[in-house]
């Protein structure tokens, strides 16, 4: 199942990018890809949508935590909406769930952002 | 846990990743079935994530130069234990009892913690030029 990823901008200016698919070994370069394409403009604040990630796994999360350190050194932010029980339960048996505090809506996510 | 305890075995060799993760989820969603769980149920959950850490491990550094021969596989059910093997010819793993979870920062090292974490019992054995994974989890 190969990860395909949608990117929008939102009203407010934030980017919403959607994977859609497994976020694993296979998907992560993919992810990683969509995020050095939100940050040519600049600084940005981006949600990561995960309402279609079906599964993820370590080195999808790397690639998550790679994507949260690049948004972070150009003065950005990103916040994570949407996650499904799996991804709930790889967030909190790596404690990363303090790293990334989830929001269970991307409308969630976007307000206040 | 009202399982209906059914027998099941699975068996497949891979020689290539996206293939071999392919077969490993499918081969797991057939798992639950026969074990007549729910698409939530937890502990086939864990398993998953963990029979998907060590596969994605094998299937990555197990088939040196990404040539063959492929890495066998094996799954079976009995009485609500699921057991799961890999035989890669890999190099060996060095660190397997003694990697633990990284940093929050970090983007990798966390697969192998995880699946020992996640399953009652996670074996590795070097057997000459082979690498033997067995992987046991009770539902």
């Amino acid at each position: 199942m190969t990860l395909e990823i949608q990117s929008r901008q939102a009203n407010n200016g934030v980017t919403v990018v959607a994977p859609t698919g497994r976020l694993d070994v296979a998907g992560a370069p993919t992810l990683k890809e969509a995020i050095s394409e939100a940050l040519k403009g600049g600084p940005s604040k981006v949600v990561l949508d995960m309402e279609g990630v079906s599964f993820v796994d370590s080195t999808g999360l790397g690639s998550v935590i790679a994507a949260l350190k690049q948004i972070r050194s150009s003065q950005g932010d990103l916040r994570l909406a949407a996650p499904n029980q799996q991804v709930r339960v790889v967030l909190e048996l790596t404690t990363l769930d303090r790293v990334f505090p989830y929001f269970s809506t991307v409308e969630e996510a976007l307000t206040g952002f | 846990m009202g399982t209906r305890a059914e027998p099941f075995e699975f068996h497949a060799t891979f020689s290539d990743l996206d293939e071999g993760l392919e077969r490993l989820h499918e081969s797991v969603k057939l798992l639950r079935d026969a074990a007549g769980r729910k698409p939530d149920d937890t502990n086939v959950m864990h398993f998953e994530i963990a029979l998907a850490e060590i596969g994605a491990n094998v299937l990555t550094h197990g088939r040196p130069n990404h040539v063959d021969p492929p890495v066998e596989y094996d799954l079976r059910l009995d009485h609500d234990t699921v057991r799961a093997s890999f035989i890669d010819r890999g190099p060996a793993v060095l660190d397997f009892a003694t990697r633990e979870m990284p940093g929050a920062t970090s983007e990798s090292g966390r697969g192998l913690p995880m699946a020992r974490w996640l399953l009652d019992e996670l074996i590795y054995q070097r057997d000459g030029e082979v690498n033997k994974w067995r992987l046991v989890k009770h539902l």
